[in-house]
């Protein structure tokens, strides 16, 4: 049993959503996070129209680009959060069987992949056990 | 690979990102929480509150990184104490290792998988 978490662009999650369903992933936990890379922010999160963007540092257009997800107070970046360059960002938290990790990363890459700084990360760990709360069942059968 | 989750006190956590980027770890992820310890939250009066907020910061390194992460988060996290310096509050948070097996980029579908690949300079994560 693994767990995938993934980190992604706000404006691609229904379509990731969307993509997970095609291959049977029904169990998937969304988080709204703020979040940077190696490149601290710098560059705009909302992909614009035609091409990336550039490493253009600190400019005054980025407070328009990064436009939080509305009613989610968590995702809304502080003063601080926009000075330190963290980015408004969705998680994606799936717990999967070992087979099916596979297809699921092959997924999130080629919905979420565009090419430009800021596609997000997936990383893959080891998780013990799975319990369904409902009725205590343990183990790979608790994911079905 | 491994993971860190680190949950914070917020007003401590701007301080802990600015620490942690001195030394060139500028990759994390932060979260904003709620929840308690074993003290169980603060109780005022006869009300308790259970959910106190608080910050967390997810943060992917290298294995010999992880160390010197670990150390940063820990000593500027910690609140100073008049009559007890150097020894933290309750509240202070925890910090949490995991493994983590394998790590994708999106933008390269570039793998790096446990244990292969050159070890990292400090503050290059995956």
């Amino acid at each position: 049993m693994k767990k995938i978490i993934a980190i992604i662009r706000n404006e691609k999650v229904e379509e990731t959503k969307s993509a997970l369903m095609k291959i049977g992933v029904n169990g998937v936990t969304f988080l709204h996070v703020a979040g940077r890379g190696l490149q601290k922010g710098l560059i705009p999160s909302r992909l614009p129209a035609g091409g990336c963007p550039p490493y253009i540092g600190r400019h005054p257009l980025r407070t328009q680009d990064d436009v939080p997800v509305p009613g989610h107070p968590a995702s809304r970046p502080t003063e601080n959060e926009r000075e330190s360059g963290f980015l408004p960002k969705r998680m994606l938290i799936i717990v999967a069987n070992d087979s099916d990790v596979r297809p699921i990363i092959d997924a999130l890459i080629a919905t979420n992949r565009t090419g430009c700084h800021g596609d997000g990360k997936i990383f893959v760990c080891p998780m013990i056990s799975a319990i369904r709360v409902r009725n205590g069942e343990q183990g790979d059968s608790a994911l079905v | 690979m491994k993971m860190i989750w680190a949950i914070i006190r917020p007003e401590y956590s701007q301080k802990v990102i600015d620490a942690l980027e001195k030394t060139g770890i500028s990759a994390m992820t932060r979260l904003h929480v709620t929840g308690h310890g074993a003290e169980i939250g603060i109780t005022a009066g006869l009300v308790n509150y259970s959910e106190i907020p608080k910050e967390m910061l997810m943060l992917v390194l290298s294995d010999i990184d992880v160390a010197h992460a670990v150390k940063i988060i820990s000593t500027t996290a910690k609140t100073w104490q008049k009559e007890n310096p150097g020894h933290g509050a309750v509240g202070d948070g925890k910090i949490f290792v995991t493994y983590v097996e394998d790590a994708y980029t999106i933008r390269t579908a570039e793998t790096r998988r446990n244990g292969s690949g050159p070890p990292g300079k400090t503050g290059t994560t995956v």
